[in-house]
């Protein structure tokens, strides 16, 4: 991508950030005249870069948003919220377009054409049930429209003299036309001939911009919404690569007895989506993941062998590329971000004192060669100024990553509007500590668990409105978000004021899920109850509905925080509403690991889970079952030998074991391992390509001989 | 006058029909409701006029000189 492109994306991304806040400001307070000056202006500094970069399509979309704009501006009609429905999803277009630049360096393909050849791409906008229905009955027609215009003339226009018929049929672009009653056609002996009654769709291959001056002035309604045509993708065929992978899970899927079912399908699952990951190709990855979970969940391959089957044929399926999903994470790793000039000082300095150091090791290295006896004491020395240096440097990368929170929760006030509007319900969202701070990492892998946690508080959470006022609230729910940052973690808080979660309830679904026993579950407090919604296979939706039943609970929210490093729990009060806190450490870069070995191999075990480090003797560990046990302060632990947890020789020291207690989420065991080596301080890499989401590894990272280092993940180690 | 009615009792729609057309046409269908407009040398017509037409849904002799009645309004007409 040249410079003066990669200028624009970063410019226009910030100001379409803006442009987004203020309208959603707006939609609270639309007469405020100083933020609708605001958001025009963003608009137009978007339309003037489009121009400066020859980019007519986002040119001729932000001219329509401005044109609804003006009309405010100029008081000739009032900004409703369908307006600002329009220049959000004009907005959104302008995302999709940058994300596209980013990803190809290049102007989107269609972006050079005149804007009336243009097709727009699929899956960008959920489309408005009319502009379905019409593009539906239209078939090929639609196919050539860029554009969907809707008039609803009031019903006295014609008194005024007006004819909405003309004005639709010598729309510009016009590809088709369909008319319809608003009302069933009162008897001949009462029709009035002058009340209109009548709604006019149209499809057209003009510009929005064009369509708006054309229709300017009529009464009644009027829409103009970008169409988006299902059938077409700009998803290429897959790499062969990546074909052949997936060819080898589909058989893998075949093959195998029925009690290797689940690890079957889970690998394949899991391997088929890594590799379509790899290529960036984040939807259909996705879209296999879940096709894994409903095979999982109903204990047959079909799903997703059908799914992968999908894949194979040549064409990309339509409704892959197309399905429009509201809560889709977007890619969030911004792949440019703007950087305080002195962090960058900082660096350059710290770059020429760690080639001092280099240089001076250089020259140990000559000493050395002659056997000076002096050395020892030189290499000390050097080594802790390059330690001095090393931390210093760390340090002001890690500064340098920082983001703060406000860059994922910005998307949420749009995210909530659009969920409860399709739900039917009324949310106010409060959201505290946007400016709290952590490292982009924490930030990035934030906004799916909000997401979900978000969409389960107004799905399930937050009563309808007359519910709400049969139990004497406001008949708006409060949504609140609060991030707060104490010490080396950051907590942040999603909280509804709703009806809260039934626990009884939650024990009854725990048990007939299976999850825990009939007389297991009477024995657990009222907090250890409410847990039982992060284990995995928990709903507690009787119906599942578009927004939260997508087949991923709260043990996915569970399990991505935990994987970041962070806790998360929940409280509740039956009618007061619900609270569920996350707290996250600021920064993952740095685990401090103990090293052991085990079976020959090194292996990282993260410190913070670690209790406690001793030798028994053999004896000292029981069979209980198959199972060892050993008994250590007076508690039965489980024994994980970790050579052959890990495939490899188990261990053979007759004399005693080396444990290493450790415990995650409660669950607490003793890892038998050859000999404890030594304490880490290192830059965890997480598993990339095919081995993501490798169960029972954290990540890895170089050891100082070259070696890899695999670092275990102990609440997967201990399930 | 651009709605006259033929001695066999057929309504017919001539030229531009403007919004005061759509008053006249209502009276004669209201008068023969049975009766069949000829519209074939229609070359425009108001949305007054067109409003009609869908609401009494006559029998209608076509297709008419305007290729956007023809397209987009007579389908109103008969399949709506």
């Amino acid at each position: 991508m040249n410079e003066f492109l990669q200028q624009f994306v970063i410019e226009s991304r910030e100001i379409a950030d803006a442009a987004s806040d203020g309208l959603l400001a707006l939609e609270h307070s639309p007469r405020d005249a100083e933020r609708l000056d605001e958001v025009f202006r963003a608009f137009h500094t978007l339309k003037g870069g489009a121009a400066i970069v020859e980019f007519p399509v986002m040119e001729s979309a932000m001219h329509a948003a401005e044109e609804v704009l003006t009309e405010a501006r100029e008081g000739r009609q009032p900004l409703t919220s369908a307006h600002i429905g329009q220049c959000l999803s004009h907005l959104d277009r302008v995302s999709a377009w940058l994300d596209s630049i980013e990803r190809s360096g290049e102007l989107p393909r269609d972006g050079g054409k005149p804007p009336d050849q243009l097709i727009v791409q699929a899956g960008e906008l959920p489309a408005a049930p009319w502009v379905a229905d019409i593009v539906k009955t239209q078939g090929a027609v639609a196919a050539r429209a860029l554009n969907a215009v809707r008039l609803v003339p009031a019903t006295d226009s014609l008194y005024h003299g007006e004819d909405p018929l003309a004005r639709m049929t010598s729309l510009p672009g016009l590809l088709a036309l369909e008319l319809s009653a608003r009302e069933p056609w009162a008897a001949p002996d009462t029709l009035d001939p002058f009340r209109c009654n009548l709604i006019l769709t149209a499809l057209s291959a003009a510009a929005a911009a064009q369509l708006h001056v054309h229709l300017q002035g009529h009464s009644g309604d009027c829409e103009v919404v970008a169409v988006t045509t299902g059938g077409v993708s700009d998803a290429g065929p897959l790499p062969t690569l990546v074909l052949t992978v997936i060819e080898a899970q589909q058989a893998l899927l075949g093959a195998g007895s029925p009690q290797s079912f689940s690890g079957r399908v889970g690998s394949a699952g899991a391997v088929a989506a890594n590799a379509l990951r790899s290529c960036g190709l984040a939807q259909p990855s996705e879209q296999i993941s879940r096709a894994t979970e409903q095979s999982l969940l109903a204990l047959s391959i079909q799903p997703l062998s059908e799914a992968l089957a999908l894949l194979l044929t040549e064409e990309p399926p339509a409704e892959m590329a197309a399905a429009p999903d509201h809560g889709r994470a977007p890619e969030l790793g911004a792949r440019t971000f703007r950087v305080d000039a002195e962090q960058v000082d900082v660096l350059v300095r710290l770059a020429g004192e760690l080639t001092v150091v280099n240089n001076a090791i250089g020259h140990l290295a000559k000493l050395a060669r002659a056997g000076d006896p002096s050395l020892a004491d030189l290499l000390k020395d050097r080594h802790g100024t390059l330690e001095h240096l090393v931390d210093e440097l760390r340090r002001s990368v890690l500064r340098m990553r920082v983001r703060p929170l406000r860059t994922v929760l910005q998307r949420f006030p749009r995210l909530v509007r659009e969920m409860s509007a399709n739900l039917g319900k009324s949310v106010d969202l409060v959201i505290e500590g946007d400016q709290t701070e952590a490292d982009k990492t924490i930030v990035e892998m934030l906004f799916e668990p909000l997401l979900h946690l978000v969409r389960n508080a107004i799905d399930h959470g937050v009563e309808s409105a007359s519910e709400r006022i049969a139990a004497g609230k406001t008949p708006a729910a409060c949504l609140r978000i609060a991030a707060q940052r104490r010490a080396d973690q950051v907590l942040i808080e999603v909280s509804d004021d709703g009806a809260g979660i039934d626990v009884s309830r939650v024990r009854a679904v725990a048990v007939t899920r299976g999850l825990i026993a009939q007389e297991q579950v009477l024995t657990l407090t009222e907090p250890e109850a409410l847990d039982l919604i992060f284990a995995p296979g928990f709903s507690t939706a009787a119906r599942v509905t578009e927004i939260s039943g997508r087949g991923v609970g709260m043990d996915a929210v569970r399990r991505a925080v935990e994987k970041a490093g962070g806790h998360v729990s929940v409280a509740s009060a039956a009618g007061l509403g619900t609270a569920v806190k996350l707290s996250l450490p600021f920064s993952v870069m740095m685990t401090h690991v103990m090293t052991v070995e085990a079976g020959g191999q090194m292996f990282g075990l993260p410190l913070e889970a670690i209790i406690e480090t001793t030798r028994v003797p053999q004896a000292a560990i029981s069979r209980v079952g198959a199972a060892p046990v050993v008994v250590l302060r007076n508690r039965a632990l489980p024994v994980i030998d970790l050579a052959s947890a890990l495939g490899a020789e188990p261990s053979a020291d007759d004399e005693g074991a080396t444990l290493v207690v450790a415990t995650a989420n409660g669950e607490c065991g003793a890892f038998q391992v050859d000999r404890i080596v030594e304490r880490l301080d290192l830059i965890l890499k997480p598993l990339e390509g095919l081995l993501t989401g490798t169960p029972g590894i954290m990540g890895t990272t170089l050891l100082g001989d070259g070696r890899v280092l695999l670092v275990l993940d102990i609440a997967e180690m201990l399930q | 006058m651009t709605v006259r009615v033929t001695a066999a009792g057929c309504i017919e729609l001539i030229g531009t029909c403007p919004s005061a057309d759509a008053e006249a046409l209502l009276q004669h269908l209201f008068a023969d409701p049975a009766a069949t407009v000829d519209w074939r040398e229609c070359r425009g017509a108001h949305t007054a006029v067109v409003q009609v037409l869908m609401a009494v849904k006559p029998k209608l002799l076509g297709p008419p000189a305007n290729a956007g009645l023809r397209d987009w309004v007579a389908p109103a007409i008969t399949f709506s």
